[in-house]
C-alpha cells in the first residue's frame, strides 16, 4: 500500500514540476527551415505572439509581412499564429489574463473589446510615432475607434463593388440591345440592374433557373448593406439610435424580395442551395451560375485562381434613383494590443512597423487596397489585382459608408441576416392566400408587392424596437459597472 | 487506524477524478448559478442584478423559439431513435449468419467524429448533387408512374408519359414474385431453400415497394404541396414547416437534422442487443407452448424484459438532445430563419458572441432544471412499466 501512496505522490509532484518549470521554446520547436535564418539572434530576441486569421494565399501574405519584420531587426521575433475564430479566442485569452501580444480582430468586435477594457488605447502611441489621422482614409480609421479613442488600427481592408460576367453579357448581346441596354458596359442605375438581370436570366424547360442575372442573396455575407444603396442607415451616426425601419431600408428590402418572388421563390431557393463554396471553382459567379454579384476587393484573385480565363468587369454597385453615388460598404480587419499582454512595448513596435511598411506587403500579396491615403509607388508595381483602381476610388468616395461601431453591433448584424432570410423566404402566396384570391396578372403582382412591403416593414420595425431596447439596456448597465470597468 | 488508512487509500485513488470534478465541473456549475444573477460581459466584473436575467428570458421570443426547436427535435428524434435501435437489435438478435459483422457495421457510424459526420451529411443533403435527393428522385420517378395511374390517369396521359418502366416493374414484379413462392411452386424447387428464400425476400421487397407507391398515391392526393416538396427537398436551406398544415411542426431543415440523428443509432442498438441476449429462452418456450405469436411475444416478453435499458436510453437521449450543438452549428449555423437554432446554440451565442455570460448562465440553469424535471418525469411515468428482474 505504501508503494501506491509513493506512486500517487510522485505523480502529483511530476505534474507540479512540469507546470512550474515551463519549457522555453527552442529554435527546433518551430519550423527549422523557416526559422534557420534567425538562428544566431533567436535567443536575444523578445518573442511576441500575433494571433491572426487567414487561410490560403492570404495567410502566405500575412506570413510574408511577419517575416519581413523579423528580418528587418534583431530585437523582436513575431510569431504569426493562424487562429480561427480569433475574436472568441482572443476574448477568452483576455479573460484568462493570458492574451496574445497582438490580436487580429474584425472591426465589428472593436466596440465589445474596447468596452470591456480588453484593448489598449493607441492614440498616445500613434502621436509619438507620427501616425496622424491624415495618414489614413478617414472611414478606415473610424472603424477602429470607440468612445472617442483609437483601439485598433487597420490591416486588410475591403470595399464592395459589382462584379459582372462579360461572357454572359456578350452571349446575350442581341437581347440586351433589343431591351435598350448596352452589352458592353455594366448597369449604372438600380433600375438598369433589374433590366439587365431580367435579360441575362436563363431558365430550363420546367422554369427553374440555369443562370440568374442577379441574386441579392448571393453571397449572403452582407444582408445589411442594401438599405444604404437606397439612402438608408442601420444606425444613425450622430445619435447612435437604431434606424432599421428607416423608409429607405423598407424600400431596399422590398426590392430584394422582388427577386425571390419574380422568378418563383421555391425554384430560386433550390437553385441557390446548389451553389458551391466561395473558394472553389463551384463558386456561383466563377462557375457562371450568376451573371452579376456584389463582392469585395479580394474577389479578382479568387476568380483568377479558379478560372484564369474568365472575362469579368468590376464597377461600383448602382444606387437607387436620387441617392448620390458612387458608394460602397467599407469594412476591415484590424490589429489591436490586448491589455495585460506580456510585451506591450514590442507589440507596439510591430504594429507601428505594420502601419508604416508592413501593410504594403500584406495588401499587395492579398490583392487588396490600403487603408492609408498615399500608398508608396512600389505598392502599385506589379500589384496582382488588376481591378484595384475601382476599389481605391470607392474607398475615398464621399458617399461610401461604414456601419458605426456599437455595443450591440455583432448581434444586430446577425439579426439583420435572419431578417433578410425571413424576408427572402417568406411565402406570401401561402401566408396571404385569402388576400390574393381572385386577383390575376398585374393586379395580383401589385398586391403581392404591397403585402411584401408590409411584411418587410413589420420585420424591420420589430428589429428596431428590440435592438434599441437592448442598446439602452447595455448603456444603462454600463453605469452599474465599477468605475475602472466602464 | 487501519480503517483510516484504508479510507485514505481509497480516496487517494479517486482523488485525481475528484479534484477534476470539483475544479472543472463543480466550480463552473456553481459559478454559473452566481453569474445567472449578474450582468456579466466577460471582459468586465460581474455585477449583481437579481432576477433580471430570469425575468428577461420569460419574455424573450428568441429563447422561446430555440426551446421550441429543441423540444420539437427531442419529440421526433428520441422516439424514432429508440424505435429504430430496438428494431435493429431485434434483427441482430435473430440467429443470422455474420451477426458480429453486422454488429460492427452498425456500430462504426458512432465512431466517426461529429464534425466529419456533419460535413458528410451536408453533402448528402445537397439539394442539387446530394445522394439523398438523387435516390428520392429515382424513387419518386417510379412511384409517380403508379400514382399517375391511381390518381390522375388523364394527367399522366397528357404528359405522354403514361408507361413508365419503373412503375411497370412495381406492378408486375410483386405478382411474379408472389407466383414464385405460392403453394403451386413445384416440389423440386421447394427443395432448394436458398432459391426459395431469395424469391420470398424479393417478393417482400417488391410488395413493400408497391405499398409505398400506394401510400405515395394517397398522400399526393391528400397533400400535393408537401409531396411536391418531398420530390426534391431543399433540406438544410428550407425553413418551411413539414407537413405544412401543422402550425408549429418541424421545418424541413430540422427534419434533416432529425434524420441525421439516426446515423449513430447503432450504438443504442448494441446496448439493446446485449440486454436482448440476456432474456431467458425459457420465457419464449413457455409462450410458444401457450401458442403466443411473434407480436405477443415481443409485447409481453421482449419489451418488458429490456424496459430498464429503454428507460436508460431514453433518459440519456433526453439529456443528449438538450445539448445538441455541433451538428447545427456546422451545418446550418442556426438557419434558415433560426429554424435550427437549438437552445445550446442560443447559450453559446449569448455567452461567446454577444458577451452576455450572465444571461447565458440563466438560460443554462433553466435548461438544467428542465432536464432534471424531464428525467424525473421519465422515471415516474415508467415506474409501473419498467421491469427490474429480482425486485
Amino acid at each position: 500500500m505504501r508503494g501506491v501512496h509513493f506512486g500517487l505522490a510522485g505523480l502529483i509532484l511530476a505534474v507540479i514540476l512540469i507546470a512550474v518549470f515551463e519549457y522555453k521554446p527552442a529554435l527546433e520547436d518551430f519550423d527549422p527551415v523557416r526559422h534557420a535564418e534567425f538562428k544566431d539572434t533567436w535567443n536575444q530576441r523578445v518573442h511576441i505572439a500575433y494571433w491572426e486569421k487567414w487561410g490560403s494565399f492570404e495567410a502566405d501574405g500575412c506570413q510574408a509581412m511577419c517575416d519581413a519584420f523579423n528580418r528587418g531587426q534583431n530585437e523582436i521575433f513575431v510569431h504569426y499564429i493562424r487562429t480561427s475564430e480569433v475574436d472568441r479566442k482572443s476574448m477568452l485569452a483576455s479573460i484568462g489574463h493570458d492574451p496574445p501580444d497582438v490580436a487580429g480582430l474584425w472591426n465589428t468586435s472593436v466596440a465589445t473589446f474596447a468596452d470591456g477594457g480588453a484593448l489598449m488605447p493607441l492614440e498616445g502611441l500613434m502621436a509619438k510615432s507620427g501616425l496622424t489621422r491624415d495618414y489614413y482614409i478617414d472611414n478606415y480609421l473610424k472603424m477602429g475607434e470607440f468612445d472617442g479613442h483609437v483601439y485598433a488600427l487597420p490591416t486588410a481592408v475591403m470595399t464592395l463593388a459589382l462584379f459582372y460576367n462579360k461572357e454572359h453579357f456578350r452571349a446575350k448581346a442581341a437581347e440586351l440591345r433589343a431591351a435598350g441596354l448596352d452589352p458592353d458596359r455594366a448597369p449604372r442605375t438600380l433600375d438598369e440592374l433589374d433590366r439587365y438581370a431580367d435579360v441575362l436570366n436563363v431558365f430550363a424547360a420546367d422554369g427553374s433557373p440555369d443562370i440568374m442575372g442577379f441574386l441579392p442573396a448571393e453571397p449572403d455575407w452582407y444582408p445589411y448593406v442594401w438599405g444604404y444603396y437606397f439612402g438608408g442607415k442601420l444606425i444613425d451616426p450622430d445619435t447612435g439610435k437604431i434606424t432599421t425601419d428607416d423608409p429607405a431600408n423598407i424600400r431596399a428590402y422590398t426590392w430584394a424580395k422582388k427577386y425571390a418572388e419574380k422568378y418563383g421563390r421555391e425554384k430560386v431557393l433550390k437553385f441557390r442551395s446548389g451553389f458551391g463554396t466561395f473558394d472553389s471553382p463551384f463558386n456561383a459567379f466563377i462557375e457562371g451560375k450568376v451573371s452579376m454579384e456584389v463582392q469585395g476587393v479580394w474577389f479578382p484573385l479568387f476568380i483568377r485562381r479558379h478560372r484564369p480565363t474568365m472575362e469579368f468587369g468590376v464597377v461600383p454597385f448602382p444606387s437607387a434613383d436620387g441617392v448620390p453615388g458612387p458608394r460602397a460598404l467599407m469594412e476591415m480587419d484590424v490589429m489591436g494590443i490586448p491589455r495585460g499582454c506580456k510585451h506591450p512595448k514590442e507589440a507596439w513596435q510591430f504594429v507601428e512597423w505594420v502601419q508604416k511598411t508592413g501593410l504594403v506587403i500584406l495588401s499587395r500579396l492579398q490583392g487588396k487596397n490600403m487603408a492609408i491615403r498615399k500608398p508608396p509607388p512600389w505598392f502599385y508595381e506589379g500589384h496582382p489585382n488588376l481591378e484595384l483602381k475601382v476599389f481605391e476610388d470607392l474607398a475615398v468616395a464621399p458617399e461610401s459608408f461604414i456601419v458605426p461601431n456599437s455595443l450591440v453591433g455583432l448581434e444586430y448584424r446577425d439579426e439583420m441576416k435572419r431578417a433578410f432570410d425571413h424576408i427572402w423566404t417568406w411565402p406570401v402566396d401561402r401566408e396571404k392566400a385569402a388576400e390574393l384570391q381572385g386577383l390575376t396578372g398585374k393586379e395580383r403582382q401589385a398586391r403581392i408587392e404591397e403585402l411584401c412591403r408590409e411584411e418587410v416593414a413589420k420585420t424591420l420595425k420589430a428589429i428596431r424596437v428590440e435592438f434599441q431596447a437592448k442598446l439602452d439596456q447595455r448603456l444603462e448597465r454600463r453605469h452599474l459597472q465599477p468605475e475602472g470597468d466602464r | 487506524m487501519a480503517n483510516l488508512r484504508r479510507h485514505l487509500s481509497g480516496y487517494s485513488f479517486i482523488a485525481p477524478w475528484l479534484v477534476a470534478l470539483v475544479l472543472f465541473i463543480g466550480f463552473p456549475f456553481l459559478a454559473g448559478l452566481y453569474f445567472s444573477f449578474c450582468d456579466y460581459p466577460p471582459l468586465k466584473t460581474p455585477v449583481f442584478i437579481g432576477l433580471d436575467n430570469y425575468a428577461e428570458l420569460v419574455g424573450d421570443v428568441k429563447f422561446h423559439h430555440s426551446m421550441g426547436v429543441t423540444l420539437l427535435y427531442a419529440s421526433a428524434a428520441i422516439p424514432l431513435g429508440v424505435l429504430l435501435a430496438i428494431t435493429l437489435a431485434m434483427l441482430l438478435n435473430a440467429r443470422v449468419r455474420g451477426q458480429s459483422l453486422y454488429r460492427v457495421i452498425f456500430y462504426i457510424p458512432h465512431l466517426v467524429p461529429t464534425v466529419v459526420v456533419a460535413l458528410l451529411w451536408m453533402w448528402i443533403f445537397n439539394p442539387e448533387y446530394g445522394l439523398l435527393n438523387i435516390v428520392l428522385a429515382r424513387l419518386f420517378q417510379a412511384a409517380d408512374g403508379w400514382t399517375g395511374i391511381f390518381v390522375s390517369l388523364a394527367a399522366a396521359a397528357e404528359r405522354q408519359n403514361f408507361f413508365e418502366w419503373p412503375a411497370a416493374l412495381l406492378v408486375i414484379a410483386p405478382v411474379l414474385a408472389a407466383i414464385s413462392i405460392g403453394p403451386w411452386v413445384p416440389a423440386g424447387l421447394r427443395a432448394r431453400p436458398s432459391l426459395h428464400r431469395f424469391m420470398a425476400f424479393a417478393a417482400i421487397v417488391l410488395v413493400v415497394a408497391g405499398s409505398l407507391a400506394l401510400v405515395n398515391a394517397a398522400l399526393t392526393y391528400a397533400d400535393p404541396f408537401d409531396m411536391r416538396k418531398l420530390h426534391a427537398p431543399g433540406w438544410l436551406t428550407d425553413a418551411d414547416t413539414v407537413p405544412s398544415f401543422l402550425p408549429y411542426g418541424p421545418s424541413m431543415a430540422l427534419w434533416a437534422l432529425i434524420l441525421m440523428s439516426l446515423w449513430s443509432v447503432g450504438q443504442m442498438a448494441i446496448i439493446y442487443l446485449a440486454k436482448l441476449q440476456d432474456v431467458p429462452g425459457e420465457l419464449y418456450e413457455a409462450a410458444d407452448i401457450d401458442g403466443a405469436n411473434w407480436a405477443q411475444k415481443t409485447w409481453h416478453i421482449t419489451i418488458p424484459m429490456i424496459s430498464p435499458v429503454i428507460l436508460f436510453n431514453v433518459v440519456m437521449a433526453i439529456i443528449g438532445t438538450f445539448q445538441v450543438f455541433a451538428e447545427p452549428y456546422i451545418m446550418t449555423a442556426g438557419g434558415p430563419e433560426d429554424k435550427t437554432r437549438f437552445v445550446a446554440m442560443f447559450v453559446y451565442d449569448n455567452a461567446f458572441l454577444y458577451q452576455r455570460v450572465g444571461y447565458a448562465s440563466a438560460v443554462a440553469w433553466v435548461l438544467f432544471i428542465m432536464i432534471v424535471v424531464l428525467t424525473l418525469l421519465a422515471f415516474r411515468l415508467s415506474q409501473k412499466r419498467v421491469y427490474y428482474a429480482g425486485r
